[in-house]
């Protein structure tokens, strides 16, 4: 875990976590494999998100869920999750883990803050607490999963630097 | 003249007082002064010269709309065309007044004054129009030269940032309207969002006396408890110094913060926010603008807007002058000759245009009470005085002209609704015979306009229009009382123009200040033909100006109206567009400048990248090294050159992460892969790659890449960097749109994989220092299939293939392993002349080979036939994109450019890319008649392995040409080099290299 910045009203912090994009059709099928594996049941509504103090599980689109593991996970163990489902041919399952940055942004301030970068509505009656969205934060394309008086962000690790410097810049300015 | 101190009932007192410089000279003012009314206090009249005529102008309103005083901020690199009526000061702020040569007092430029007659209407369209050669050599550069009114700002940093809403409401001006729409949103589930462009609230409660309590409490007070309340309520927020600026689709918003109003530009913070809103309902209270009367010489220092010269006394203190004279049509000046009174000053005349049965009682009661010169039914002709204004002619009733001595005239020739915000976001406005002006009618989107904003000018039905007009939104109702001395109504008689009696070349009636357009310009457009409202303005340039007109378009309308004999409403009105005032152009781009220009993309190896000298393109938004430069010295040119060489002898390693990659799964994979790309899938055995085409519909090579087979029902397909995205969301429409009925899912993995291509003679050797395990021989190892090796805690996937046509493979791994497997290549690899290479490298070893670059050597209309790529096409294939267009007439046609090796016969020659390949040996210096040229290079390098140029291009039936010599058109020299036609392999065509 890394501190990107913490003043009054906002933290933000860059965290290891894995990640798994999963796309399948058969949603029976395919929850039954992901309760296996991590104990949580796949969300149905597009947008929501299920989670525990160790995994997320969000639902991106139709057929596309997006599973992140919190907490330091043994890399070996996410490579057989995606082994498990992939053995499903009418599963796709790629390791998003090290292709992916993740930023936990909390703090009263953090929508001000945010909305320095994107134009996005967080306001919590637009944007409830265990839903995500896909949109623009500074110019790239970011998830943005909604916890408990947290965000987590996700973007493409090449925009690593480029973004925690936006990140940087929007809270000196 | 001579200004006075107001500290009564004013919002800047006295008490602090700030040193300011104007045109280099040192000057006080107090804080919370602008620019202009700082000027005033200190008694100067002409801040600045007009933009055609160079006419001494001084300072004409009180606010956003001024066409006059706009000057140059030196303190603020050299901020230009700031309006000094906006504009605060503070301690030390250099000012600069414009448009102007040696100095303002005398200004070279005034020559045009004295030349006016030749810059009539439409002089732009009329002149320059030779001789010959003038325009580029003599017209250009002097109208370049004399244009525009400040210099442009020396190039500085920008701050400025912009901030995003999303609300329920949105309140457009914080004056009485505003902040009582606001109160009634007090605690409610709305947010709402207030937008003032003052740095205080109370908007017209500030600059008169005309409302004299609000609820039984004096206006000012009314004001501080309000607004605290306001604060105190978590669902509003209220932005100060914020100028809506552009009112979009779906109530889009976009306004200007200030951040630095009365203050030097800090270091450390945003000089200005542009804040871009989302909202719901948008509630328009942002009142009225004053307009002017036209009248010979009306644009002379001492002439002011009558509501701006009490917005001075009230909102910064300063009476302008004691005894000024008011020229008005309407009863608004009633409260600026009232609060005159009130301080102990004493117009010298008051000039009224409407007779005396139309004007107010209590009008006439304090110009008799107080013995001030009355002239009703009367005008002002025109006006006199050097470079001030010091004579003023009055038409009186009987038609008689009076003169009298003045330096201050205020006028006023009605009141507009501020209609600008409305009509952008596509209202429609109405022409009003009782107010004569335009009036919002029927909202485009969920607008609503209130008080003067929505041409309500009765005091009395403020409460009952605001609780009708929100009841929507079902919250309280005000009951507030509003007491007011002042007239309870608008009452106006037409005036746009008084009868000018003298005429000569300094004499001038204006219509638009800013832009020196005259009345007798309005005629001379008409008479020209111009009669349309828009084309008129575009004619005249009236309205043109970064005021936009706000204080005369109405009065051109009239003017016009009277010269069509038509009805205002006929003529109709021009189209205000955004922004409502001029932008900073730092303000529009925000951060998204310099290192934040365009986000970039980095690979995981970049920082090694950079300790090893690499020189970096744009590839998309990607970095990616263009070469490695050994050291300073060392050109481009040298350095392509011994990479190649060097990968040639030895091996190079290219970072090839930025490739795009994606993952294709589903029990139709198979049929999918064949049906997106050219090549043949299905005999393909697991665990073996192929070059693979993708086309467009129309058959045209679209992009290109390596698909990997590991089973039928999965496949991982690279393409080019720049293609990456597309060829995703291409994949995923038709996997989505066009066969939903193929079970098959996509996932882009570009981002999980960082990938390294590595080439030449000893890459064998490097690869087996490197993974021990693997055993690399030709027959465990064949080309063009691939194998998943453990690597640490990861696996990684090993490719061979060649972007070079040397022995070669790709070995892609999870980018937390990347850079330290790219250091291990060269811990193992340096000894045995392992290089880093980049970019324009690989390009000159694939030209050597004849492999083309999407892009490069295709431009969108090249198929793979006009490659000789027939090979890639599965011709037992059922279907796949583009299939059908290549049997089209056009596409399978002899004589279609098709791609061939060039050499030049005296091989010591250049060939450049981007040439024509044509028949003649030389190119004529006058040329008459077109040449037909053949088709064009489209890679060229010179190749350090061959010792010359070799080149690829495309050219009209191409195939049929081998052997044939031709000419390649040359940068610098109407002498043509000759070429022979060659195909396009020029190295190693047996792949001996390749298969080694």
């Amino acid at each position: 875990m890394k501190e990107i910045f913490s003043i009054s009203g906002i933290d933000i912090f860059q965290r290891d976590f894995n990640q798994i994009m999963i796309r399948g059709n058969e949603h029976e099928k395919l929850n039954q494999i992901i309760n296996k594996g991590v104990s949580l049941n796949l969300p149905n509504e597009n947008l929501k998100i299920v989670n525990n103090d160790n995994i997320l599980i969000a639902k991106h689109s139709f057929d596309q869920w997006n599973l992140i593991y919190f907490n330091d996970q043994n890399y070996r163990d996410v490579l057989k999750l995606v082994s498990n489902l992939n053995s499903n041919n009418q599963v796709l399952a790629s390791d998003y883990s090290y292709g992916q940055v993740y930023f936990d942004i909390s703090g009263e301030k953090k929508n001000y803050y945010l909305n320095k970068l994107t134009h996005f509505d967080l306001r919590l009656k637009k944007f409830p607490v265990n839903t995500m969205a896909q949109t623009l934060i500074a110019r790239i394309d970011c998830s943005i999963y909604h916890l408990k008086e947290k965000y987590i962000i996700t973007c493409n690790k090449s925009f690593e630097d480029y973004f925690t410097q936006r990140l940087a810049d929007s809270i000196n300015l | 003249m001579t200004a006075l101190n107001n500290n009564k009932n004013s919002c800047v007192t006295d008490s602090n007082k700030v040193s300011f410089i104007f045109d280099g000279k040192k000057y006080f003012g107090f804080d919370g002064d602008t620019v202009a009314s700082a000027l005033l206090r200190n008694n100067i009249k002409i801040v600045g010269r007009s933009f055609k005529y160079h006419r001494p102008r001084g300072i004409y309103t009180c606010g956003i709309e001024e066409p006059n005083a706009l000057v140059q901020i030196l303190s603020e690199k050299d901020e230009p065309n700031t309006r000094a009526t906006v504009k605060r000061i503070y301690s030390g702020i250099k000012i600069r007044s414009q448009n102007r040569w040696p100095s303002l007092e005398n200004d070279f430029g005034y020559i045009n004054n004295l030349l006016s007659p030749l810059f009539s209407a439409g002089f732009y369209y009329k002149t320059f129009m030779g001789p010959k050669g003038f325009w580029k050599n003599i017209y250009e550069p002097l109208i370049r030269k004399s244009a525009g009114l400040g210099k442009p700002p020396k190039e500085f940093r920008s701050k400025s940032i912009h901030n995003h809403h999303n609300v329920d409401i949105v309140i457009v001006g914080a004056g009485l309207n505003g902040l009582l729409a606001t109160s009634k949103f007090i605690d409610t589930d709305y947010d709402v969002l207030v937008l003032e462009q003052d740095n205080i609230l109370g908007g017209s409660l500030n600059s008169s006396q005309k409302i004299k309590t609000i609820d039984n409490l004096d206006a000012r007070v009314w004001i501080k408890k309000t607004e605290d309340l306001i604060k105190k309520s978590k669902n509003i927020k209220i932005l100060k110094n914020t100028l809506a600026t552009s009112y979009n689709q779906i109530n889009h918003i976009i306004a200007l913060e200030d951040n630095s109003v009365g203050k030097p530009l800090a270091s450390h913070k945003p000089e200005l926010i542009l804040h871009k809103i989302r909202t719901k309902h948008t509630i328009l209270s942002n009142g009225h603008i004053e307009r002017l009367i036209s009248f010979r010489n009306n644009d002379l220092p001492g002439i002011m807007l009558a509501g701006s010269f009490e917005k001075y006394i009230f909102r910064y203190g300063v009476i302008p002058e004691a005894e000024p004279i008011i020229f008005t049509n309407n009863s608004s000046t009633f409260s600026l000759l009232k609060s005159l009174i009130d301080l102990g000053c004493k117009p010298k005349a008051y000039v009224d245009v409407r007779d005396e049965s139309s004007i107010e009682k209590k009008t006439k009661t304090i110009l008799e009470t107080n013995k001030i010169p009355f002239y009703f039914s009367s005008e002002i002709e025109g006006c006199d005085g050097n470079k001030k204004l010091e004579t003023i002619s009055i038409r009186n009733k009987e038609k008689q002209i009076e003169k009298i001595s003045g330096t201050m005239l205020c006028i006023s020739g009605g009141i507009n609704p501020d209609v600008h915000l409305f009509t952008q976001s596509k209202g429609l406005i109405k022409w009003d015979e009782k107010y004569l002006t335009f009036k919002p009618e029927t909202a485009f989107q969920n607008t609503i306009t209130i008080g003067s904003a929505n041409g309500n000018f009765n005091f009395k039905r403020i409460i009952e229009e605001i609780n009708e007009k929100l009841s929507l939104f079902n919250i309280k109702e005000l009951k507030i009382d509003l007491e007011s001395d002042c007239p309870e109504d608008l009452n106006i008689t037409e005036l746009w123009e008084t009868n000018n009696e003298k005429k000569s070349f300094w004499s001038k009636s204006f219509i638009d200040i800013q832009n020196d357009v005259t009345t007798k310009d309005l005629h001379q457009a008409v008479s020209e033909g111009f009669d349309r409202i828009e084309h008129l303005k575009r004619f005249t340039t009236n309205s043109m100006g970064t005021d936009q007109g706000k204080i005369s378009s109405i009065n051109s309308l009239g003017i016009v109206s009277k010269i069509l004999k038509k009805n205002i409403s006929e003529v109709g009105t021009t189209i205000y567009r955004p922004p409502y005032a001029p932008l900073s152009f730092s303000a529009i781009a925000g951060r998204s400048t310099y290192e934040f220009y365009d986000p970039t993309r980095k690979t995981s190896i970049h920082s090694w990248h950079v300790k090893n000298r690499a020189i970096f393109e744009d590839v998309g938004q990607w970095k990616r090294p263009w070469y490695f430069k050994k050291n300073d010295k060392e050109t481009m040119y040298e350095a392509v050159q011994r990479e190649s060489k060097e990968l040639r002898n030895a091996a190079g390693i290219l970072d090839g992460s930025t490739l795009g990659k994606i993952e294709i799964k589903g029990n139709d994979a198979l049929e999918f892969v064949n049906l997106i790309y050219t090549n043949a899938f299905t005999k393909m055995k697991p665990m073996t790659a192929r070059y693979a085409l993708m086309l467009g519909e129309d058959g045209m090579i679209k992009d290109d890449g390596i698909v990997c087979k590991i089973s039928d029902q999965h496949f991982i397909a690279t393409t080019t960097t720049g293609g990456a995205a597309k060829v995703l969301s291409d994949m995923e429409e038709y996997a989505q749109t066009e066969w939903p009925h193929l079970n098959v899912h996509l996932n882009s993995i570009t981002e999980q994989f960082s990938t390294f291509n590595i080439s030449g003679p000893k890459s064998r050797a490097i690869m087996r220092k490197v993974f021990s395990d693997v055993d690399f021989s030709n027959d465990k190892f064949p080309f063009m299939t691939f194998k998943n090796v453990n690597y640490l805690d990861t696996q990684v996937r090993i490719l061979r293939a060649s972007f070079t046509g040397e022995l070669g493979y790709e070995v892609y791994i999870a980018p937390k392993y990347g850079l330290e497997l790219w250091e291990k290549f060269f811990r193992y690899g340096e000894n045995l002349g392992l290089i880093p290479y980049g970019t324009e490298t690989m390009h000159l070893l694939r030209a050597e080979k004849g492999y083309i670059v999407v892009g490069q050597d295709t431009d969108g209309t090249v198929t793979p036939l006009d490659l000789n790529l027939n090979w890639m096409i599965g011709k037992n294939k059922k279907d796949f994109i583009g299939k059908r267009s290549l049997s089209r007439s056009d596409t399978s046609r002899k004589g279609r450019k098709q791609l061939v090796g060039i050499l030049a016969v005296d091989k010591s020659k250049i060939i450049e890319e981007g040439q024509h390949v044509v028949k003649s040996s030389s190119i004529p210096s006058k040329i008459k008649s077109p040449i037909k040229y053949l088709g064009h290079i489209t890679s060229s390098y010179h190749s350090p392995t061959l010792n010359y140029y070799v080149a690829m291009a495309m050219i009209e039936g191409g195939n049929d040409l081998i052997g044939k010599k031709f000419y390649v058109t040359q940068n610098r020299s109407l002498e043509n080099i000759s070429v022979e036609i060659v195909k396009p392999v020029f190295l190693d065509p047996e792949n001996k290299r390749l298969l080694s």
